[in-house]
């Protein structure tokens, strides 16, 4: 007998945790995981809902980009590219924010919202 | 025994509970239809690529796809030395026997041109690198380079007869209004060859979809504010094209005033139509894509004109002063956004 209660107690433990778990996963807010990726190569993968504010500087051929992090939100904050289409694509949102003289991507791991942008 | 019983099927609850916790964070990914999610991306014809297909084993026919798009560009760069385009510019006025791709191409573009009324025109490529639009070097060109520069463009000097081009010695012509359109007409057929039967292919924000998402829900497409961050709207779509040319797609500022990418053919500057961006709805990529630059160019009026004498696409306007303009055909299929300060979309009319 005490070895069922012993076991009783030991799934409860385990289907408290796992009941947690679930509700973590469900609750997560989708579209947090970030993606930077230079030529197809993936540079870094972060969670923006857990990020400090910081910046990540990524070289290309003796070109640079600085991107930063600011209250869990992404964007490009430097570029020593001529025309600066991925520092005026502002905040990540839907559509990826893309250096293409340095071949550089700033996009979300899970899609979330529309399923591509016409831009 | 009874003890082991008790304790194996508290086990295998909690086993089960655990399993099918995790396959609904899998299924989030891929909505409700298990249909697997495969996708590839490239940097190709100067714009950033990205092919989805969804079903099994599509992952022959990305690569397919992948091909097919490097092959296009290979032949319609204008900087490549051993693309087509870049043979025929460098042709010295002699005629140049082109791919059947590449002379299909270039039949349509004459089409657009003259369905247009010369709104659409492929030969600007010498007053666009006037503008530094080519090489990203900026600069205002004057009234009399300017002049000069267009008496060397025009679509009616260019003659094709079958797969055999003739562009006059001092014209170039550049297929980068129109290209990706075309491109995305070809991976489209290329992905349904290969059996793929959902699909979308992204070009640098020119969207081509093949048949629905799984389960036969329609995409939503986001539509980019033309003033800002975001999306002004959602388009809900089925199998088709979608293209959009905007005004802050390329530019530049320099003395307060602002030029972008898109010229107007009698003016050889930026078109000033009071258009800031027009997204362009239909069946083909590269009609939308041909449009999507030379509705720009024309401006509402006469934008609206040509969609009343044609049926086979439809559009969303938006204009300088914030207006929002969407034909009827598309009308129950697109939803503004709440954040968009512009509350009022007016619906053209036949």
């Amino acid at each position: 007998m005490k070895n069922a209660k012993l076991w009783i107690i030991v799934a409860a433990v385990i289907f408290i945790a796992a009941i947690v778990w679930c509700v973590i996963i469900i609750t997560k807010p989708p579209g947090e995981i970030v993606t930077i990726s230079q030529d197809g190569e993936t540079l870094y993968t972060l969670d923006l809902s857990e990020e400090s504010d910081r910046t990540i500087t990524v070289e290309y051929e003796g070109r640079e980009n600085v991107i930063e992090i600011k209250d869990g939100r992404i964007h490009m904050l430097e570029a020593d590219c001529p025309d600066h289409t991925c520092i005026n694509t502002g905040w990540l949102e839907d559509l990826p924010i893309v250096c293409l003289p340095n071949k550089l991507v700033i996009e979300f791991a899970d899609e979330s919202g529309a399923d591509a942008v016409a831009r | 025994m009874g003890r082991f019983f008790v304790s194996q099927a508290v086990l295998l609850c909690l086993a089960a509970l655990l399993t099918s916790c995790g396959q609904s964070e899998d299924n989030q990914t891929v909505d409700t239809v298990s249909e697997e999610e495969n996708s590839t991306s490239m940097f190709a014809m100067n714009t950033y690529v990205t092919v989805t297909a969804y079903g099994n084993d599509t992952e022959a026919a990305l690569s397919s796809a992948e091909e097919k798009i490097r092959s296009l560009e290979s032949l319609w760069s204008v900087t490549d030395e051993n693309s087509e385009i870049y043979a025929v510019n460098h042709s010295g006025g002699n005629p140049v026997e082109v791919s059947d791709e590449t002379a299909q191409l270039l039949d349509f573009s004459l089409q657009m041109n003259e369905r247009t009324n010369g709104a659409f025109d492929i030969s600007l490529y010498p007053v666009l690198t006037a503008w530094g639009f080519t090489t990203e070097e900026y600069r205002v060109p004057d009234d009399d380079e300017i002049t000069q520069l267009l008496e060397r463009t025009g679509v009616e000097k260019i003659s094709l007869d079958g797969q055999t081009v003739h562009v006059p010695d001092d014209m170039q012509i550049d297929l980068g209004a129109i290209g990706k359109g075309y491109a995305g007409d070809l991976v489209a057929e290329d992905l349904k060859q290969n059996g793929v039967k959902s699909a979308l292919i992204d070009l640098g924000g020119n969207i081509q979809t093949v048949g629905t998402k799984p389960g036969g829900e329609s995409w939503s497409i986001g539509i980019r504010n033309p003033f800002g961050e975001g999306n002004f709207g959602v388009l809900e779509i089925g199998e088709c094209a979608v293209v959009t040319s905007g005004g802050y797609e390329r530019y530049f500022v320099e003395d307060g005033n602002t030029y972008w990418h898109i010229l107007d053919p009698e003016t050889g500057k930026p078109a000033q139509s009071g258009i800031i961006s027009v997204l362009v709805i239909g069946a083909e990529g590269r009609l939308c894509d041909a449009l999507s630059t030379s509705l720009f160019v024309m401006g509402l009026d006469r934008a609206a004109n040509l969609w009343r004498n044609s049926d086979d696409f439809e559009m969303i306007i938006v204009t300088s002063d914030g207006g929002i303009y969407i034909t009827e055909g598309i009308e129950d299929d697109f939803t503004l956004s709440k954040n968009f300060s512009q509350p009022e979309v007016s619906v053209i009319r036949r």
